[in-house]
């Protein structure tokens, strides 16, 4: 076959369209989203695939276009060089250039919104990372963290109140991890020795996926955890269980059978 | 012409050579697959037992041992529990054998997906991760677990084992397993039992074998020793054969019907606390600080001493030099291999076995103003810590060592202790320094 090459490297691009096409159709699409700040995480996901999405279906059409024409079986000309095109080089670089400085403009405000501008609200809890678990700290009922009220969970499942302000405090015990809620689409990683910030608020109860996202050592693959999104009434009675769970000082003993 | 034809045929050249890349890569992975020959795992014996100064096992004793162990609880792949265990077979099963989900999303081989890396196939506590982990991981052969609601000589209860699954030991590198289905935490349970089920049968068969069996003068028909050359009698081992020999198989019997009975009886043995020496009002900051107080005056008194390891500031920065009964073992075998001493012909094979451990390492005392607490931070775990002590390390108990004996301290001596304790994370002096201006800036 002729052109058998140029249409090998061209089916690259055809995949890589296709996936992306049919993706959602397999339902390995996005994860669903609850949360407050997801829309505008996922309208300028959409906007920027679609904007990388039509340069890179050109892009793969020239480059096809010209390995298909300038087949080296078929060329039977001798070669010609050219030092180019200074105004097409101009072209190509002032407007991929202004394309990005845009981007970078256009997404300014939603980062500063998950990222910058921490809300005014105490810490709900203290999220620490080690290998391979996520352990959660909850300041217990004088709001304060670290004093003797404290609730101190190790079961890798969170608990947070549904369509309430959030802020936590993510902390290492050992070294990087990455507190990942795909859910809420907020990502933050975890550097030992330091305390970062995370907020969101989560529109719909259940429960739904942590994840690490930072290769942290062996274990990586299995550090997940759960969290809960409860109404206001059954949150505040499920942290009055835990406060009375860690006070526990009596014993069932389990009847014999 | 001629070069368009030289072009097609370097051309065809290349898309061969590719081709051929193709079929090597390919049939080396084949042959990698085929060519690592894939063995069903097998349980080893315990050499740092059979080797040992208390116990020196002949090698035809272990391969005895190893025989009746399977005949017992059959292989990773099989596991077989005979019916005076009790154990469940079924849940076995689901942990046992390799790594698998059946076509309605049941998942088996779970030992094997969630804990051979660290506990290794043996439950032996190492696994390939183990080495790189401090703590090392419980060897489950001894049967002597640290968390736990009973007296410290007793056996952990079922709750005991579900407890350390769900919440994970903080402190080390065990995590949580709660997101698995209830029904998975306690098949993984139940093969943690037969696991150490099994390690506490290989010790009991190995120190029968020393004690009881051994070697027999040989007679002839009439009774009297047969000799050799030199008038010395002649001597052969007698077999560790029970299916054939009534009265082994008693022993055997007995020896698996105690190791169940302590088990059994784990529920009889939970440290249930006077119910007149609990304090009522740990919600009262007031009455929590006098408590607290009075848990001080304990902790660098003479009686509970708690100072002696935990150290005078609280840190674990008292004695070091002690070791957990896992790494003491260890370390007894190592100087006797050390030392030269022992059955000189198992000293090769000694030697071998020393090289396989893990390095050496102290028990190191908990640092209590860390607010981390392995055995669960609920105020009965810290009771149960202080009353039995923690098996298997050198925190002794401060309770009663079984039902009905005397103890060190009272039950609200104690109470009062786990008040101290408790508060000592939020002493002042417990605080974390705080971040350096540049990284609130950072953070702010």
């Amino acid at each position: 076959m002729k052109h058998f090459w140029s249409f090998l490297f061209f089916l690259v691009p055809v995949l890589g369209v296709a996936t992306f096409v049919f993706a959602p159709h397999f339902n390995i699409w996005l994860p669903r989203d609850i949360s407050e700040q997801g829309r505008t995480i996922d309208s300028l996901f959409m906007f920027i695939l679609y904007l990388t999405g039509a340069v890179f279906i050109v892009t793969e059409s020239v480059l096809f276009y010209f390995v298909w024409k300038y087949d080296g079986k078929s060329n039977e000309q001798p070669v010609l060089f050219s030092h180019g095109s200074h105004a097409l080089e101009l072209v190509w670089t002032i407007i991929p250039a202004v394309t990005l400085l845009f981007i970078a403009i256009y997404q300014m405000q939603a980062w500063a919104a998950i990222k910058m501008d921490p809300p005014p609200i105490s810490y709900t809890c203290e999220v620490t990372g080690r290998q391979f678990n996520w352990d959660f700290r909850y300041p217990g009922p004088d709001n304060e963290l670290y004093t003797l009220d404290d609730i101190v969970r190790t079961d890798g499942k969170l608990y947070l109140p549904v369509n309430e302000e959030i802020l936590l405090k993510i902390t290492s015990g050992d070294v990087l991890h990455s507190f990942f809620l795909p859910n809420l689409r907020v990502k933050q990683d975890v550097v030992p020795g330091m305390a970062q910030k995370m907020w969101f608020k989560g529109k719909k109860t259940g429960g739904y996926d942590i994840v690490c996202a930072e290769l942290c050592g062996w274990g990586h693959y299995k550090m997940k955890g759960r969290v809960f999104f409860l109404p206001r009434n059954e949150y505040d009675a499920k942290l009055a269980e835990f406060s009375a769970e860690q006070n526990t000082m009596r014993v069932e003993v389990p009847e014999e059978e | 012409m001629s070069t368009f034809k030289n072009n097609n045929e370097f051309g065809s050249r290349l898309m061969n050579h590719g081709l051929r890349t193709i079929c090597l890569v390919s049939s080396l992975v084949a042959l990698n697959l085929a060519g690592c020959d894939f063995h069903a795992p097998q349980f080893h014996l315990n050499m740092v037992q059979m080797l040992s100064d208390a116990t020196p096992t002949p090698k035809p004793y272990q391969e005895q041992i190893a025989d009746v162990l399977d005949g017992m609880f059959g292989t990773p792949d099989e596991p077989f529990a005979l019916p005076e265990t009790g154990l469940d077979i079924r849940k076995l099963k689901m942990s046992a054998g390799p790594a698998w989900t059946d076509k309605k999303g049941a998942a088996f081989g779970l030992y094997r997906q969630h804990c051979v890396h660290c506990h290794g196939i043996d439950g032996d506590g190492q696994g390939p991760t183990a080495l790189f982990l401090n703590p090392y991981p419980r060897d489950y052969r001894q049967g002597v677990y640290k968390f736990k609601s009973t007296y410290n000589p007793a056996k952990p209860t079922d709750e005991d084992l579900q407890r350390v699954l769900i919440n994970g030991i903080p402190g080390s590198a065990m995590p949580s397993f709660s997101l698995l289905a209830s029904a998975e935490i306690e098949s993984l349970v139940e093969y943690v039992k037969y696991l150490s089920f099994r390690g506490q049968m290989e010790t009991a068969l190995t120190n029968y074998v020393y004690n009881d069996l051994g070697e027999e003068e040989i007679t002839d028909e009439i009774g009297e020793p047969v000799l050799d050359d030199e008038g010395e009698p002649v001597t052969k081992l007698i077999p560790l054969d029970p299916e054939n020999d009534e009265e082994q198989r008693t022993a055997i019997t007995e020896m698996l019907a105690e190791i169940v009975e302590g088990w059994n009886e784990a529920n009889e043995q939970i440290i249930v606390p006077e119910e007149d020496a609990i304090p009522t009002d740990v919600e009262n900051l007031k009455a929590l600080a006098a408590s607290a107080a009075k848990g001080r005056e304990l902790f660098y008194g003479t009686r509970a001493n708690c100072m002696k390891c935990h150290g005078p500031t609280g840190l674990g920065d008292g004695q070091q030099d002690d070791f957990d009964i896992w790494n003491k073992a260890h370390k007894q075998f190592l100087d006797s291999v050390a030392d030269g001493s022992g059955e000189p012909q198992l000293a090769t094979e000694r030697e071998e076995v020393a090289a396989s451990l893990y390095p050496i390492r102290n028990a190191i005392p908990r640092n209590l103003r860390n607010g981390i607490y392995r055995g669960g931070n609920r105020r009965i775990d810290l009771f149960w810590r202080i009353y039995a002590g923690i098996a298997g390390s050198p925190m002794p108990g401060s309770g009663p060592a079984s039902p009905g004996a005397q103890g060190t301290l009272t039950e609200e001596e104690m109470w009062n202790i786990v008040d101290y304790v408790l508060s000592l994370p939020y002493e002042d002096a417990s605080r974390p320094q705080r971040a350096l201006p540049i990284n609130t800036e950072l953070v702010n």
